[in-house]
């Protein structure tokens, strides 16, 4: 029962980034700022670090699947955020194996993931001539806003998440056990 | 290790195809969207009207805070716009009037004209947070009546068209979002001399505004603030929907027309309740259709 905790909570977060924008004032949207937020990337990020063993990949296979949901609902481009998503998961996946799973290291991780989730989106979508947007007004823009208002979500979600992951782990653990 | 190696190095190429195979795909020129889509469109849809309302009352209350402080300034502007509103009612009473007089003088069976259209009305239920792709989704669909390049507008004006229809949601791209595939056919009305005619054609980041190429000039140039309203001369959207007004003309980079900047009369953020616009009259396209069909 716990394992459908996960991809519940990621599709939670799915909806929820299409309401994301009404919590800012409007004289930031209207601003030149690009606030985009990457709430699904960051639980999977927390999903990687803290609920994933050494055998398992449920978190790629979640980038994956809410990835693709994410270029369904929202833009209509298929594949982009699939493709980032489920690269910068697969990277996390590898660093964790070096780290120990704390906050600064789940904040580290969700700043690395949050900047190549969104160079890799801006790649993307630059080479398929959808935006034309320089390097230095891209970073001052919409990289920077993004990645702050991001680590703000990150720090709001890691203690309501964080233990519960692990435990969500050891149950998955022991339940397997006795099936 | 080194057969580990390549492994990875395939299935991150084999993904890289995919990727390109799928954007090639979705930016193509296609009509509607798979069932796949649909469905998923419609099942977050489904769950985005539940979350849409208890963030929208949060969010509302703040707006609320802010609109009480400019409440008594608007209040008397809106007195004065009132008492000149009684005049215009009974003005628009009267022509109205001796618009369907004339007509029926000329026999204009058909009631149908470029103006008309049926009202579908709707809620948006979530905007789209990849900022580049300016899009948002309502709460309509095909089986409300929705359909491809209808124009969607708010009380204030014109704020886009709609891109793709599910079965119970469709995506609206904002007039923000346009770009040179998504013209506008749009006229200048003026009293005393000849209208002015052209195409919106795109949106300019920079300055925040449509780009409106003109035609067919008036003798009488631009003045800034005059108001742009759909033509309904493209065939898809009705004559009169109100677009902008204008801010600044000036010459296009070649010199050989003038272009004009619009800023756009509805407001793009906060919008909450809009009007799909279904013309009554057919354009050309769908009437061969139904050649076809017959």
């Amino acid at each position: 029962m716990k394992r459908i905790f996960i991809p519940l909570i990621l599709f939670f977060f799915l909806m929820l980034e299409g309401v994301a924008l009404d919590f800012l004032p409007v004289s930031i949207l209207t601003s030149d700022l690009l606030i985009v937020p990457h709430w699904v990337l960051l639980f999977l990020v927390m999903t990687a670090v803290f609920y994933e063993r050494d055998t398992t990949y449920y978190s790629i296979i979640y980038a994956l699947i809410f990835g693709l949901l994410i270029d369904v609902v929202y833009t209509g481009i298929l594949g982009v955020y699939m493709f980032s998503y489920t690269l910068v998961v697969y990277l996390v996946l590898g660093l964790r194996k070096i780290f120990h799973g704390n906050i600064y290291v789940t904040l580290l991780l969700g700043i690395i993931s949050v900047i190549l989730a969104d160079v890799a989106i801006h790649v993307i979508y630059s080479a398929a001539g959808i935006i034309q947007m320089m390097w230095n007004d891209y970073a001052i823009n919409r990289l920077l806003p993004t990645i702050i208002s991001n680590i703000v979500f990150l720090l709001i979600l890691y203690p309501l998440m964080a233990k519960r992951l692990i435990r969500w782990r050891e149950a998955h653990l022991t339940g397997r056990d006795t099936l | 290790m080194n057969l580990f190696r390549k492994k990875r190095l395939f299935i991150f190429l084999i993904g890289f195809i995919i990727l390109v195979v799928l954007i090639g795909y979705s930016i193509s020129e296609r009509d509607d969207l798979t069932t796949a889509e649909q469905f998923i469109n419609d099942t977050v849809g489904w769950g985005q009207r539940i979350i849409h309302t208890p963030v929208n009352f949060v969010t509302d209350v703040f707006t609320n805070i802010n609109d009480i402080r400019n409440t008594y300034n608007e209040n008397q502007l809106l007195k004065e716009k009132l008492a000149e509103y009684t005049g215009l009612i009974y003005e628009n009473q009267q022509l109205s009037e001796e618009n369907e007089e004339l007509r029926n003088l000329m026999e204009w069976m058909d009631d149908e004209t470029i103006r008309d259209f049926n009202p579908i009305q709707a809620t948006v239920i979530s905007r789209s947070p990849e900022r580049w792709v300016e899009q948002v989704t309502i709460n309509k669909g095909t089986q409300d009546g929705v359909e491809t390049n209808m124009a969607v507008i708010t009380a204030e004006g014109m704020i886009g068209k709609v891109q793709s229809h599910s079965q119970s949601t469709s995506t609206v791209q904002l007039l923000t979002g346009f770009d040179q595939f998504n013209r506008i056919s749009a006229t200048i009305s003026r009293e005393d001399s000849d209208d002015v005619f052209g195409m919106i054609e795109g949106y300019d980041q920079e300055s925040d505004s449509l780009v409106f190429r003109i035609i067919e000039e008036s003798d009488q140039g631009l003045e800034e603030g005059e108001l742009v309203v759909s033509s309904g001369m493209g065939g898809v959207f009705p004559a009169g929907l109100p677009i902008g007004s204008v801010i600044e003309v000036g010459s296009d980079q070649y010199g050989l027309t003038r272009t004009a900047l619009i800023e756009p009369a509805a407001e793009m953020y906060n919008i909450n309740h809009v009007v799909v616009v279904d013309r009554e009259l057919p354009d050309g396209d769908d009437e061969e259709d139904e050649e076809e069909n017959d």
